[in-house]
């Protein structure tokens, strides 16, 4: 069909889907603030890909990248890797390991939720495994006693990209909270002891049993030979999957950044910053100098704050007002929200209360400063 | 999620205001702001529900 003119309603038609029908945020694995590839991995927490969260226990050892194996002519340009690098053949009762992302409830009420009109929905993705058999998908609530549904998937075909499918019935109990706290959460099993497999899958909306969560379920723990891809992970509001919604670079990138912000240095795996770039601050107090840290979208919430690899190596400060190099002692963040942080680094000597100061990159050194409001 | 903190400390401004947690969890020091909407105030909270103490030098 041609389309001589680009309405509104041409590009409804032409979709079939509203903008943004894809729940999940970095479905395409394009952005990974944090680092590009973590080793060592035996606990849980947020690595790599933004927005994807690893939860290990005591399931082997990991590396997590942000691989660009993809499945050939899809439009995509990274996938996530596990890499098994120390095994767990024969896991305890209680072990897990899971790949999940986390919503807030207040994105998610057009799934009407709890009500007779609650959405199927559809998970679709790509996926690539030596490990062949069957792995599980999950939907949880969290406001509802971690009511849950399950479904399987088989890989098929030994370090093959295969494209998986799987429709979820809409949940006609519970409704998600209409805030901005984790309401929602996927999860990709990778591997479960008998505490979660021992039971019959929970194909339907139920409240929890934790048996029958990963029944079913392969071992991608059973050896170091293991890996595991997947990108082009889209869930939307449908009972049929459509192409994946791709998003501009910078979109996507804003939209991770409500969640987690981090200014790299020239060094790191994902940098942001040239070498020798200069913030300013202002000292309130002897020896100190306050920045004001203005975030490129509002975050979820007042973040955390890190500083990852600041030292005196990595970080120098300079005295505008007495033209002297100042050697960095700590940091630390004073107050903030959810637009705003207030960070203060303190020097060994060399500023009086009102002199302005700044930092810069020491060279190009691997060091970040993270804002983390994570689900 | 199971968190690990080696140890949670109040921390006071230069204007000796209590404004956030620093922790020390798995060899990494980060500032934890009192927003009781950010998941690690809330870890922390459950962290001294289970009978852990944050340490006060103030």
């Amino acid at each position: 069909m041609a389309i001589d003119k680009v309405t509104p309603a041409a590009l409804e038609t032409s979709t079939n889907q509203p903008n943004f029908r894809n729940i999940i945020i970095n479905g395409d694995m394009s952005v990974a603030q944090r680092e590009t590839s973590q080793a060592s991995i035996t606990s849980s927490g947020y690595y790599t890909c933004d927005r994807w969260q690893t939860s290990i226990g005591s399931m082997g050892t990991w590396t997590q990248s942000q691989s660009t194996d993809v499945p050939t002519g899809q439009g995509f340009a990274k996938s996530l890797k596990m890499d098994c690098t120390t095994a767990n053949a024969s896991p305890s009762s209680g072990n897990s390991l899971v790949l999940a992302t986390n919503f807030e409830g207040q994105n998610l009420q057009y799934l009407k939720k709890g009500t007779s009109s609650a959405e199927s929905t559809t998970l679709s993705f790509w996926v690539k495994s030596n490990k062949t058999g069957t792995y599980i998908a999950e939907l949880m609530d969290n406001d509802n006693s971690n009511r849950h549904i399950n479904n399987s998937y088989t890989i098929s075909s030994a370090d093959t990209w295969e494209k998986k499918t799987i429709t979820f019935a809409g949940d006609t109990t519970g409704a998600l909270d209409n805030d901005n706290a984790n309401s929602f959460t996927i999860s990709f099993w990778l591997g479960g002891g008998s505490n979660y497999t021992s039971g019959t899958l929970q194909t339907s909306w139920g409240s929890l049993t934790q048996a029958n969560r990963a029944v079913g379920q392969v071992n991608l723990a059973d050896s170091t030979s293991n890996e595991w891809y997947v990108t082009g992970i889209q869930l939307e509001a449908s009972d049929t999957a459509s192409d994946f919604e791709f998003l501009p670079v910078d979109v996507n990138l804003q939209r991770c950044r409500r969640y987690f912000y981090s200014i790299n240095a020239a060094g790191h795996s994902s940098p942001i910053d040239g070498a020798y770039n200069r913030y300013v601050s202002f000292s309130q107090s002897a020896n100190k100098g306050k920045w004001f840290v203005q975030f490129p979208v509002s975050m979820r919430t007042n973040p955390t704050f890190t500083a990852d690899n600041i030292t005196s190596s990595t970080v120098e400060g300079y005295n505008y007002n007495t033209s002297g190099s100042l050697t960095f002692s700590s940091v630390a963040a004073d107050a903030g929200g959810n637009l705003t942080k207030n960070v203060e680094i303190t020097y060994t000597s060399g500023v009086s209360v009102g002199n302005v100061v700044t930092w810069r990159w020491n060279n190009s050194p691997n060091a970040s400063f993270q804002f983390s409001s994570e689900l | 999620m199971n968190r690990n903190f080696t140890s949670v400390t109040k921390y006071y401004n230069s204007d000796n205001e209590f404004c956030s947690y620093r922790v020390i969890e798995n060899e990494i020091t980060s500032f934890v702001p009192l927003a009781e909407d950010n998941t690690d105030y809330q870890a922390i909270q459950q962290w001294i529900s289970e009978g852990n103490t944050v340490i006060d030098n103030n």
